[in-house]
C-alpha cells in the first residue's frame, strides 16, 4: 500500500508534466476548420492566424495592425519594393516642408455610407492627440504643430492648432519643424493617421469592437473582445479603390502564436507568421510557400549606462567585433535574418548599408587586441533578454560568441516574461540587454529618432542621446528633397556610430507561410496586404 | 540473540539481492552514473573534446563523427560532453532534493509518530496541506519568483515540496515500531526519548523510508527536467538534460540527434533508479522475509 502511494504521487506528477507539455504545444488549436458564418462565396475566403488583439480603434491599438490594414485605406501606402503611392489621398504637397496640403479623393465612403471628408481626419487626429484620452498611438501625432499644448492632465488646447480645413476634401497640416518625411508618416502602419467617421464618436466603446473604416473590407459583426473570438471581415461592395480578389478574411486569434504554425501545416490556416528559430523546419515543410519578407525593424544589444566597464568605446567596439553575425544567422535562423551593417534596416530608402564598417564585421583578433588596449573586461557580462519569446537560442549564441572570442564570461540571462524584463532593465540588473525597434514607416528617420534621441520610445534600450545628433536629424528632416534627406540621415548614422552606443546585430525579416490556395501575397514592410491576396 | 538474528536476516537479504538481475543491472547503471558525476571531466574527454561549453557554430546541428560520438547541438557544442556534465547536474539535484525532503520527513514524521495527540495532529494537518498542492504546480509558482535558478535553488524548492509523502510513511513506520515490546521496555526503563528514538526506533523504522526515497530520486530528476523544459527550472549556464531536451525539441524535425541522447540518458537513469527501488522493496518486504 505504501508503494502504491508513491506510484500514485509519481504518476500524478508525470501526468501533470505531460499535460503541461501538451498544453504548451496544443493551446488554441481547437477548431478544425474555419467557419465562414453564412457567406455566399466561402471559396474565396481566407483564414489568417494572428496573435491576441487589444483594441480595434486605429488610434488606440497596439496589436491590431493585421486586422486594421484591410479595414482602412491609409492616405499613403508603401509596397514591398519601397514604392510610395497615394490611396485615400489624391496628393500631399508642401513647398517648405512645414505646411502640407492634403487633398482627398472625392467619392470615397466609410462602411456606413458616410463620406470620407477632411473632418474625418481632423476629428480623428484631434481625438488621438488629446493627452487625457490616453490613446496608445498618441505619439504618432507629435510632429504636428500644437501637439505639445494638448498633453498633460489639463491641457491648454483641445485641438491641434496645425490642422485646418480648406474644403470638404482638402485640409492643411502645419508641422512644428520642417519634415520631408511627413508623407511617409501617413502610410499604412501609422494607424493614428487613419480617418474615423462621425458615427464613431457617438459611441467609442461600440466602435472599438466594431470599427467602421474606409478600406476594402468591413466588419461582419462586433468582435468578442473578452473571448478573443474570431474576427470576420467581408469585402465592402462600395469601396472606391482597387477591388479585392477575395471575399472574406477570417482572423483566428491565438494566445500562443506558435500554435498557428501547426494549424497552417494542417491546412486550416491560409496565412501564418513563423518565428525566426523555425526557419529550417518551415522551409522544409512549406517549400516555396515559406516567405521571408524584409521588415523595417532591427535588433541590437544595448549597454548598461551605469556599468563603468563599458565606458571605454574600445570595449564596446571590441564586443561588437567579436560577434560572427553571419555564423549566428546561419546556425540559428538558417540565414533568414540580415546581419546588421548599419543602425537601420537595409530596406529603408537610402539606407547606408555597410556604414558600421569593420565594427559590425567579425574580427576576433582585432577585437581581442582592442579589448586588451582598453584594459580588458573583468567579471560576468549578463546579456538580458525576454524569456519565453523563442529567442533563447539567439542570445545563447551571441553570449557564446562574446565568451569564446574574447575570453570573457558572458551569460545569456532570460527574464521570466516581458514585465520581468522591464523590471530588471529599470533596476539596472544587466550588463547588456536586448534592443529592438520596429519602424512604423519606411524611413531611417523613424528608427534614428526612436532609438537615439532622448524622447524616443526605443531609447530605453540604447540610453543614448547627443545634441549634435539631434541637430543633424533636424537638418536631415528639413532637407529640401527626399534624396538630400537620405544623405542627411547617413551623416546622423556616422555621428552616432562615432560614439558606438550599441552593438547592431540583425535587421529582421518577418517570416510567413501560406496554404496552397494562395497565389500571390503582396506585402508592406514585412506584413501581408491581406486585402490584395489572390487565390489560385 | 536478537542482534544475531538481525544479522542473519541482513545477510540473507543482500545475498538474495545480489542474485537478482533486476537489482544488479540497475545497480550497475547507477554506480556508473555516480562515477560519471564524480569525474565528469574524465568521461567527457574520452573522445578528445571534453569542454561542454566550447561552441563552434560552423558545426551547428552536425551529426555524430569521429571525436564527437553524439554529434553537435544547435550552438555547435559537443553533445557527448554536455550529456556527461548533465549527468552530474541531474544526480546532484536528485540527491540534494531527496536528502533535504528526507531530513524534513524524518524530523516531522518521527515527531508525529512518537508523540500521538496534539503534535501528531498538527504535523499531520501540515502534511496534508502540503500534499494538497499539486507538486509541479507549486514548484512552478515558486520557481517563477526565484531570480537565479541554479542547482541549489531548484533542489531546495523540489526538496521543500517533496517531503509530505515521505513524512507520512515515517510517521506510520515509527508508530508501528513504537508499539513493539522492546520500545515499550525501553520507555518503561526510563531511557530518554532522544536515545530511544535514535537507538531503537529509527534504525528499525527507516527501511521503507529509504526505499521510497530511492524511488523518489528518479521522480525528482524527472521533475527537474520537466520544470527546466518548461522554462522555470535550471537556467544557462548550468548544463542540464532538461535544457538540452528543450533545445533539442525545438529542432527535432531537422536534427533529431540533438534530442535523442539526452532523453535516452534521462530515461535510463530514471528507469534504473525505479527498478532498483522495486528490487529493494520486494526483497525487504516483511511478508517475503517471513
Amino acid at each position: 500500500m505504501k508503494t502504491n502511494r508513491t506510484t500514485a504521487v509519481m504518476s500524478a506528477s508525470c501526468a501533470l508534466a505531460l499535460t503541461l507539455a501538451l498544453a504548451a504545444c496544443g493551446g488554441g488549436g481547437g477548431d478544425p476548420a474555419p467557419t465562414g458564418s453564412g457567406t455566399p462565396s466561402a471559396d474565396s475566403a481566407i483564414t489568417v492566424g494572428i496573435a491576441t488583439v487589444d483594441h480595434l480603434t486605429p488610434g488606440n491599438q497596439e496589436t491590431a495592425y493585421d486586422v486594421l490594414l484591410p479595414l482602412f485605406a491609409p492616405l499613403v501606402s508603401i509596397d514591398e519594393t519601397g514604392q510610395v503611392s497615394y490611396v485615400q489621398a489624391e496628393s500631399i504637397d508642401s513647398s517648405d516642408g512645414i505646411t502640407w496640403t492634403v487633398k482627398l479623393r472625392d467619392g470615397w465612403t466609410f462602411h456606413n455610407g458616410e463620406k470620407v471628408t477632411a473632418d474625418s481626419y481632423i476629428n480623428a487626429w484631434n481625438h488621438a492627440a488629446y493627452g487625457p484620452n490616453a490613446w496608445i498611438n498618441n505619439f504618432e501625432l507629435a510632429p504636428i504643430a500644437g501637439y505639445a499644448e494638448m498633453q498633460g492632465e489639463a491641457p491648454a488646447a483641445e485641438a491641434l492648432s496645425g490642422l485646418s480645413k480648406v474644403d470638404d476634401t482638402t485640409f492643411t497640416v502645419e508641422l512644428s519643424v520642417a519634415d520631408r518625411q511627413f508623407p511617409l508618416q501617413l502610410s499604412d502602419a501609422q494607424t493614428a493617421f487613419y480617418p474615423m467617421p462621425a458615427a464613431a464618436f457617438e459611441d467609442l466603446d461600440a466602435y472599438d469592437v466594431n470599427p467602421i473604416g474606409n478600406g476594402p473590407f468591413q466588419m461582419t459583426e462586433p468582435w468578442d473582445v473578452a473571448g478573443q473570438g474570431d474576427i470576420v471581415l467581408a469585402a465592402y461592395p462600395d469601396y472606391a479603390g482597387d477591388k479585392p480578389a477575395i471575399s472574406q478574411i477570417n482572423y483566428k486569434i491565438y494566445i500562443d502564436i506558435a500554435t498557428a504554425y501547426t494549424d497552417a501545416l494542417a491546412g486550416t490556416l491560409d496565412v501564418a507568421n513563423v518565428a525566426g528559430s523555425k526557419t529550417a523546419v518551415a522551409r522544409e515543410d512549406f517549400g516555396d510557400r515559406f516567405m521571408p519578407l524584409d521588415a523595417p525593424s532591427v535588433d541590437w544589444l544595448g549597454f548598461n549606462p551605469d556599468d563603468p566597464r563599458f565606458d571605454d568605446i574600445r570595449v564596446r567596439q571590441a564586443l561588437s567585433m567579436a560577434i560572427d553575425r553571419e555564423a549566428v544567422n546561419d546556425a540559428i535562423f538558417s540565414g533568414s535574418q540580415v546581419p546588421a551593417t548599419s543602425l537601420t534596416s537595409p530596406n529603408m530608402p537610402g539606407n547606408p548599408d555597410g556604414i558600421c564598417g569593420e565594427y559590425c564585421e567579425f574580427h576576433p583578433d582585432q577585437a581581442k587586441e582592442l579589448l586588451a588596449q582598453a584594459g580588458g573586461l573583468e567579471g560576468s557580462v549578463e546579456v538580458l533578454f525576454v524569456g519565453g519569446w523563442g529567442q533563447e537560442d539567439m542570445f545563447e549564441a551571441l553570449a557564446t560568441q562574446l565568451s569564446q572570442n574574447l575570453g570573457i564570461e558572458a551569460v545569456a540571462t532570460p527574464s521570466t516574461d516581458f514585465a520581468d524584463f522591464q523590471a530588471r532593465r529599470d533596476a539596472g540588473q544587466y550588463s547588456l540587454l536586448r534592443g529592438h525597434w520596429g519602424a512604423l514607416y519606411a524611413s531611417q528617420q523613424n528608427t534614428l529618432r526612436a532609438a537615439f534621441t532622448a524622447d524616443g520610445l526605443g531609447n530605453n534600450a540604447t540610453f543614448y542621446s547627443n545634441p549634435e545628433v539631434d541637430a543633424l536629424i533636424n537638418e536631415a528632416d528639413s532637407a529640401p528633397t527626399l534624396e538630400a534627406a537620405y544623405e542627411g540621415y547617413v551623416k546622423v548614422q556616422e555621428r552616432i556610430l562615432a560614439d558606438f552606443p550599441t552593438i547592431p546585430t540583425f535587421a529582421n525579416r518577418f517570416l510567413w507561410v501560406t496554404s496552397e490556395r494562395i497565389d500571390t501575397m503582396p506585402s508592406t514592410q514585412g506584413s501581408p496586404f491581406y486585402a490584395r491576396i489572390t487565390l489560385k | 540473540m536478537f542482534r544475531g538474528d538481525r544479522r542473519t536476516k541482513r545477510r540473507g537479504v543482500s545475498r538474495r539481492l545480489l542474485a537478482k538481475p533486476t537489482f544488479v543491472l540497475p545497480g550497475m547503471v547507477i554506480v556508473a552514473l555516480v562515477v560519471i558525476s564524480l569525474f565528469p571531466g574524465f568521461f567527457a574527454g574520452l573522445f578528445g573534446n571534453g569542454d561542454p561549453y566550447h561552441a563552434d557554430l560552423a558545426y551547428s546541428q552536425d551529426g555524430p563523427c569521429p571525436g564527437h560520438p553524439f554529434g553537435f547541438d544547435l550552438q555547435g557544442r559537443d553533445i557527448w560532453a554536455n550529456v556527461i556534465y548533465g549527468t552530474r547536474t541531474s544526480v546532484a539535484v536528485g540527491l540534494t532534493a531527496t536528502v533535504l525532503s528526507m531530513a524534513i520527513a524524518l524530523v516531522l514524521g518521527t515527531a508525529a509518530g512518537y508523540r500521538p495527540g496534539l503534535v501528531d495532529s498538527l504535523i499531520t494537518r501540515l502534511t496534508e496541506v502540503f500534499l494538497g498542492f499539486p507538486f509541479l504546480l507549486a514548484a512552478i509558482v515558486v520557481l517563477n519568483s526565484v531570480s537565479r535558478r541554479d542547482v541549489w535553488s531548484v533542489s531546495l524548492v523540489l526538496g521543500v515540496f517533496g517531503w509530505p509523502a515521505l513524512a507520512r510513511l515515517v510517521r506510520a513506520s515509527v508508530r508501528q515500531v513504537c508499539q513493539l515490546d522492546y520500545v515499550v521496555a525501553a520507555r518503561v526503563a526510563g531511557l530518554p526519548s532522544r536515545r530511544i528514538i535514535i537507538r531503537h526506533v529509527l534504525p528499525n523504522a527507516i527501511t521503507p523510508v529509504l526505499i521510497l526515497a530511492t524511488i523518489g530520486i528518479g521522480a525528482v530528476i524527472v521533475a527537474e527536467s520537466s520544470l527546466t523544459y518548461l522554462g522555470v527550472g535550471l537556467q544557462q549556464p548550468t548544463i542540464s538534460w532538461g535544457l538540452q531536451i528543450a533545445a533539442g525539441s525545438r529542432n527535432f524535425q531537422t536534427a533529431p540527434h540533438m534530442l535523442v541522447f539526452s532523453s535516452a540518458f534521462l530515461s535510463l537513469t530514471v528507469l534504473a533508479i525505479i527498478c532498483l527501488g522495486e528490487a529493494l522493496r520486494s526483497s525487504l518486504d516483511p511478508k517475503r522475509l517471513a
